[in-house]
């Protein structure tokens, strides 16, 4: 199964310590966005990162961990939506495994991919938790007057969401991707050492004479 | 050093190959690249180190100090990956039969940057010591009483309640060296340990380092002051561009002329050189002090 | 600097001195059955349960404050668009103007303002009284592997680390003449002058930390030691499932027609 290789990516050392500084890019995403006083969230940078570097586990652990620690300081609605983080590190972890972020076609299908994710996603949680709205102003704007319109809650509810998220994830995936090839070739090199499987034997003492 | 490791041996094969006893570092003909890297990092190294020494190495930018450092962890090639020839013996057991992590309670290596040493999981002090114990699942008592040991061989026992990142850069470097020393290693590697550190941090070290060569501790130290190296190290080893050029005691590594051209003299080598005095010239304080009075007299 | 995230109160109630694991049963199982619950009045009588936890614990003021500035705002937007638009409108309320009021929707509002009230005050009584450091070593002696909760306790310290410093680099390139302030296109360039740099240098010294942690031995396969106990008792064991089994028979009621 190709797409579940993605998965047995290994977890060295280093990957675990990437995760904290993910989580970390994600906070720091949010905060400069929020000192520009830019519309959108940026939380999920890092994230996104993560995933590209070094796998769905690295992105969705980031993912999720970023969203319950904002939820235990700073937001806790933001707790349910753990679960759409952890969605996005994921899939931009197998976008990164097959090196989607290393093609322009395949650029636009990650972030395709990432949006669909976190709006699809967000949509059942918005429903459950807002009545259907997305706590963002200008979305919900738009919510009501679909729902005034006649919409079903539910498609209303999507177009909300997906209101907030196409612009705030296509910033996501570029700013990501940037930073991705603005490391040093020879940190990622580090992280394709061990972007090997499980079953396979230890890299470098097996390559020595 | 005790045996008691707290049963953290991973792997109970026994080493293979001869035992060289009372060696504690030996490299038979190693090369290594690193993963992607045209050029091998080092060529055709061979080095033995005995139970006890304190051996300096130095060498301009890219002669590989560093890299020798971590192949003596394990770093490379278990980290790095990358391309390794010849065997390279730590403390008798062939560095491609352990990891890095296996490794570690015997061995230690300390980097030039005090900030990105310290785990970032602890907020005091003592508990940052105790991290590398704690991860060889080492007994409570037993932590504690190692934290104690470590910092106060290194000085730090007044700053024990201290958050890690209140720390200066001097005093992050002694923090780190005293989470090496909880292990209770028997091997030290020490690369630059203290080329970003003050002149009071730097001097705080080296009485560290002295303390622990005197107990019996194996120290290798890169080191790019060619002044310390001479006052501290009865051994030193010169490279250049992955290869050793020179092996053995300070006043007959620095009076060689490939040595002098290639990696440079001590001040005081240089000042005996350019007096006109003949050689062998000296390379510490005490010798030149005593030359240049013969020669003022 | 240390512990810069953290929300904990120092304080000697007993909430402060019980499990963490029971304060964490406590909080999500409030949260579920909150959202679980039928009707305005059951959620209500659960909001009072907590804000009575809440004083017992002696942060009732702290908590207003940060509560107040979240749940306002939502609250407004959620009546706003509820009470205008929502498919269940049929009874008119009042009217501002054009814009038309009704009951249905007003209700479902104050319904779900609630129900993230309560979310937020359980969340925050657990915040308050628990050490971020206690969580993870609660979490680590119930069998959260200690390369997990290495990610956790790094992420505590390192996100104040970096806030810390993107501070210092906006303090330096607006000094450089980065324009930091003005229309959105002039905001929007200033994002990645402000990012790279930063995230840049926080990736590559993780490099060294993972060399210097396999150095001191992290991950070795071994029995972790606790680092300390935490008090527990009968009493608290006991409640711990109580609070985890209310949330299936809180689903096995609402399906049962609780309303």
């Amino acid at each position: 199964m190709g797409i579940l290789n993605a998965f047995k990516v290994r977890m060295n050392t280093l990957a675990i310590v990437l995760i904290p500084v993910c989580i970390a890019i994600d906070w720091a995403g949010h905060a400069v966005a929020s000192t520009l006083k830019l519309p959108l969230f940026l939380d999920s940078i890092g994230t996104v990162l993560g995933g590209l570097l070094a796998g769905p586990w690295v992105g969705g652990i980031a993912g999720l961990i970023t969203n319950f620690i904002s939820s235990g300081t700073v937001d806790p609605i933001a707790a349910p939506y753990s679960i759409i983080s952890l969605a996005i590190g994921i899939a931009a972890g197998i976008g990164g495994y097959y090196g989607w972020h290393k093609t322009w076609p395949g650029r636009i299908a990650l972030y395709v991919l990432i949006v669909l994710v976190a709006s699809i996603g967000s949509t059942p949680l918005n429903i459950n938790l807002y009545a259907g709205q997305s706590g963002v102003p200008l979305g919900d704007a738009v919510y009501a007057s679909l729902v005034k319109s006649g919409w079903p809650t539910w498609l209303a509810a999507y177009i909300d969401e997906a209101t907030g998220d196409i612009p705030d994830k296509l910033i996501t995936v570029v700013v990501a991707t940037l930073i991705y090839f603005g490391l040093p070739n020879r940190y990622r090199a580090l992280f394709s050492v061990w972007r090997r499987q499980s079953g396979e034997p230890e890299p470098a003492p097996a390559s020595s004479v | 050093m005790g045996p008691d490791r707290g049963g953290a041996r991973g792997d109970r094969r026994p080493p293979r190959g001869v035992a060289l006893s009372s060696t504690s570092l030996v490299f038979e003909n190693v090369s290594y690249a690193y993963e992607e890297a045209a050029r091998e990092a080092v060529s055709d190294l061979s080095l033995s180190i005995a139970v006890g020494e304190w051996v300096g190495v130095t060498g301009p930018t890219n002669a590989g100090k560093s890299t020798l450092c971590l192949l003596a962890m394990g770093l490379a090639p278990h980290f790095f990956g990358g391309r390794l020839k010849g065997r390279v013996v730590v403390l008798e057991k062939d560095s491609r039969e352990l990891s890095v992590i296996q490794r570690s309670a015997e061995v230690g290596l300390l980097f030039q940057n005090p900030f990105t040493q310290i785990s970032g999981a602890r907020e005091r002090v003592d508990d940052e010591v105790g991290f590398g114990p704690e991860c060889h699942g080492v007994s409570r008592l037993e932590v504690a009483a190692r934290v104690e040991e470590a910092m106060a061989l290194v000085g730090i026992s007044q700053l024990a309640a201290r958050h890690p990142m209140d720390l200066s850069g001097g005093q992050l470097q002694r923090l780190a060296l005293a989470g090496l020393l909880a292990m209770r290693p028997k091997l030290l590697l020490l690369d630059e340990p203290t080329s970003q550190l003050d002149p009071a941090g730097t001097a705080a070290i080296f009485d560290v380092l002295a303390g622990l060569h005197a107990s019996g501790i194996t120290i290798v130290m890169v080191e790019h002051r060619l002044e310390t190296l001479c006052e501290l190290c009865p051994r030193v080893v010169a490279m250049v561009a992955g290869r050793i050029i020179a092996d053995g005691p300070p006043d007959d590594v620095f009076n060689r002329e490939a040595v002098q051209l290639r990696v440079g003299s001590p001040v005081f080598t240089r000042l005996a050189r350019e007096a006109g005095l003949s050689p062998p010239w000296p390379v510490r304080l005490r010798d030149a002090t005593a030359v240049f009075g013969r020669r003022l007299a | 600097m240390a512990g810069g995230l953290s929300l904990y109160a120092e304080g000697k109630s007993l909430l402060h001195r019980a499990h963490p694991l029971t304060k964490g049963a406590l909080t999500l199982s409030a949260i579920a059955i909150a959202f679980i619950a039928p009707s305005i009045g059951w959620v209500l009588g659960i909001g009072v349960i907590l804000l009575v936890l809440v004083t017992a614990a002696g942060v009732l003021r702290r908590l207003l404050a940060v509560a107040a500035a979240i749940l306002l705002p939502i609250t407004l937007l959620l009546l706003a668009v509820q009470g205008f638009a929502n498919a269940n409108n049929r009874t008119v309320a009042f009217a501002l103007g054009p814009i038309v009021y009704y009951r249905e929707g007003l209700a479902i509002a104050a319904l779900a303002a609630l129900r993230i009230a309560c979310l937020v005050c359980a969340t925050f009584l657990f915040s308050f009284t628990t050490r971020p450091a206690d969580i993870s070593e609660a979490l680590m002696q119930r069998g959260l592997s200690t390369r997990m909760g290495y990610v956790v306790q790094s992420a505590l310290q390192i996100i104040p680390q970096t806030l810390d410093m993107a501070g210092r680099i906006q303090d330096a390139q607006r000094a450089r003449g980065l324009e930091t302030e003005g229309s959105l296109p002039r905001r929007a360039r200033a994002y990645l002058p402000l990012m790279l740099p930063l995230v840049l240098s926080s990736l590559v010294a993780t490099q060294e930390r993972a060399m210097a942690l396999e150095v001191r031995g992290f991950g070795l396969p071994v029995k972790r030691v606790a680092r300390f106990e935490f008090a527990d008792s009968p009493l608290q064991r006991v409640l711990r499932w109580v609070l985890i089994g209310a949330v299936p028979a809180a689903i096995a009621a609402r399906l049962a027609g609780w309303r």
